[in-house]
């Protein structure tokens, strides 16, 4: 069933007026902090979000084959239980319609100094790169879809790779389904640049907020495809540097190089010649903010190398530039509107028939507003255009609501 | 002259918290006897002193340490006599941002109070309030910098920091003059009471714990008060 961006801003509106009564009724109970137990040594937090979207026959918000951004049920709960004053033990388990129950984070952080000058954290930790990685949480994120950076399907896989250009220029504009020659040959989706639904294993160390902060990490998988265990012999070493010039600003600089391609996929083919199969990626994120205004921006210029296989060959490295500016204005204290513009590009590759893109490039505008019921209730509504230079479906708008609570 | 009573009613955080019952009240006396104190001590049994933030785990480290807060009780009159809402000309006071904690956790005003939330962070802070005593957002600010608001509804309202979920704290305003706020020894007193028979009551964190009737003799005088938070 097709749903018009019309039809879900009603429902939207509808949704208030219910929420709004049922949050008054629960007032009493609300949770304004987080809950604790044994003396604020364990905490724990929580966040259920349900967003109820448009059909996107376009798959320009799809996360993996499965499941969609904008039509999906998510529940997670964290639990911080602290051991001592520097030693702490974190996870987070969540659930989600189409993926299941997932423990999307379990680390120890350690904190040798009592100034906490210094941090370390080892197990399934969160990504270092960039800035959206870290806010991808629905009570972070102003509106309901990502940044095509953090979420498009493009037609890479890590455990399956094109033997031609024209094996890779045939799945072009379609990275949910994806299927290669060389390795896993049965279809499956494509990897997102740089992945925030799924976190990298790993240890990473952190020195010197809040007006000075760096944090490198090494972990086994790579950013667009981050591993619980290994799957290649190689790992990767990501590193962010922040800077807070002044209190309304953070300029941060990120790089990350792993290896990317899964050995299976050199098993398969023992002939393709020698070279590092990795992904290379650099990154600048700020924010800015002042009175109601929050504005932030990213750009990623990326890269994967797949080894060159069978003519035509793919020589040349897989690469992509993108960015988005989002900003954000609070007409109310319970109201505000948001607006994000995101451009995903991709190099061109050398084919029999000339230069062309390896990948359809991806334009997405998505504008909306979001509702604080109460404090912890927030009612978010958005429309998503999308325009692809190629692929089955070239130009989709959707609208999606999204009903979120967090403690 | 009859003077006349009135009650205060306080709506906490949308949740309703009545803190008194009733609107108008009976004939009040004259005042011919003298005005008595209604002092007293409070102790809190359990309660949490450290605000913690929701654990994140999307954090590449630590956050600051929290300070301890203190986070007092509130002892009032549930119902004052008329002519304390004869109020003197509304004056001014302060909730303080630092090290990510608003400094007093409560405060306790009369209605038409102005509050001014100075900065003494480091980092922005963006106060705002959703209780229906009074709805503000007063936006990001720096440090050094401060905005206020006017108070002008008697009721609860409960403030957060739009960047920083962990801090909260309540302003309680005050349609009458009879409150107290318990000092760091658990000590209050409310003086210039009228002799009439009264309603205590007692709020802390959010809800009223206790009310507890009293009568101020015509001879005025002190009455003891000692309640216990469980």
């Amino acid at each position: 069933m097709r749903i018009s961006p019309h039809r879900l801003g009603a429902f939207a509106l509808a949704a208030a007026g219910v929420l709004g009564v049922a949050g008054e009724a629960l007032a009493q109970h609300w949770p304004t902090e987080p809950v604790t137990f044994a003396g604020g040594r364990l905490l724990v937090g929580g966040d259920v979000s349900a967003t109820f979207g448009s059909e996107d026959p376009g798959w320009f918000t799809y996360t993996d084959y499965e499941t969609s951004a904008i039509r999906r049920v998510r529940a997670g709960v964290t639990v911080e239980a602290r051991a001592s004053n520097r030693v702490s033990f974190l996870t987070e388990i969540r659930a989600e319609t189409g993926v299941g129950v997932t423990p999307y984070a379990w680390y120890v952080r350690i904190s040798p100094l009592a100034s906490r000058l210094l941090d370390i954290q080892a197990g399934r930790i969160p990504p270092v790169f960039g800035a959206f990685t870290r806010r991808a949480y629905p009570q972070d994120n102003p509106l309901i879809g990502s940044p095509q950076t953090y979420q498009y399907l493009t037609s890479v896989r890590a455990d399956a790779i094109p033997a031609t250009v024209d094996d890779l220029l045939a799945m072009k504009g379609r990275g949910w389904l994806v299927r290669y020659p060389v390795g896993d040959t049965s279809p499956h989706n494509g990897v997102p640049t740089v992945a925030a639904e799924r976190w990298d294993t790993g240890i990473e160390v952190r020195v010197g907020p809040p007006a000075f902060e760096a944090a490198v990490a090494y972990t086994v998988g790579s950013l667009s495809d981050p591993k619980v265990s290994e799957n290649n012999r190689g790992g990767q070493v990501a590193g962010r540097v922040a800077w807070h010039p002044v209190a309304a600003f953070t300029v941060g600089v990120s790089a990350a190089r792993g290896v990317f391609v899964a050995d299976s996929v050199r098993q398969a083919r023992p002939d393709a010649p020698p070279g590092d199969d990795t992904q290379r990626a650099f990154g600048i994120d700020a924010e800015a903010s002042w009175g109601r205004w929050l504005v932030r921006g990213e750009y990623v210029a990326n890269t994967w190398q797949v080894p060159p296989l069978d003519d035509p060959q793919v020589r040349d490295p897989l690469g992509s530039h993108a960015g988005y500016a989002e900003a954000r204005y609070r007409l109310h204290p319970r109201l505000y509107a948001a607006i994000r513009g995101d451009l995903l590009r991709f190099t061109d590759i050398t084919s029999p028939g000339g230069d062309e893109t390896w990948e359809a490039d991806v334009i997405r505008v998505e504008y909306g507003a979001g509702f604080t019921i109460r404090r912890g209730l927030l009612l978010k509504a958005s429309v998503l255009s999308n325009w692809r230079d190629g692929g089955r479906v070239e130009a989709s708008h959707l609208g999606a609501v999204q009903v979120l609570f967090w403690f | 002259m009859a003077r006349t009573r009135r009650s205060f009613i306080v709506r906490g955080g949308g949740a309703i918290v009545a803190l008194a019952t009733a609107a108008w009240l009976s004939c009040w006396p004259a005042a011919a006897g003298a005005n008595g104190t209604i002092r007293g001590t409070v102790v809190i049994r359990r309660s949490q002193l450290v605000t913690e933030a929701r654990p994140a785990s999307a954090g590449l480290g630590a956050g600051p340490r929290r300070p301890v807060e203190f986070r007092p009780a509130v002892v009032y009159l549930d119902k004052a006599p008329g002519g304390a809402f004869e109020l003197p000309e509304p004056g001014r006071a302060a909730m303080d941002q630092k090290d990510q904690t608003f400094v007093p956790h409560v405060l306790a005003i009369t209605v038409g109070t102005i509050v001014d939330f100075p900065n003494s962070d480091l980092t922005f802070h963006n106060v705002f309030s959703l209780s229906k005593t009074k709805v503000f957002d007063l936006g990001r600010y720096s440090r050094g910098k401060s905005k206020a608001v006017r108070f002008d509804r008697p009721g609860v309202v409960q403030v957060f920091c739009d960047i920083h979920s962990h801090m909260s704290a309540y302003i309680l305003v005050f349609a009458h003059r009879y409150f107290a706020v318990m000092d760091r020894t658990g000590n209050f007193a409310i003086t210039g009471v009228p002799p009439g028979s009264y309603s205590l009551a007692v709020w802390h964190e959010g809800d009223v714990r206790e009310t507890r009737a009293l009568t101020i003799p015509e001879s005025g005088g002190t009455i003891e008060a000692e309640f216990v938070i469980r």
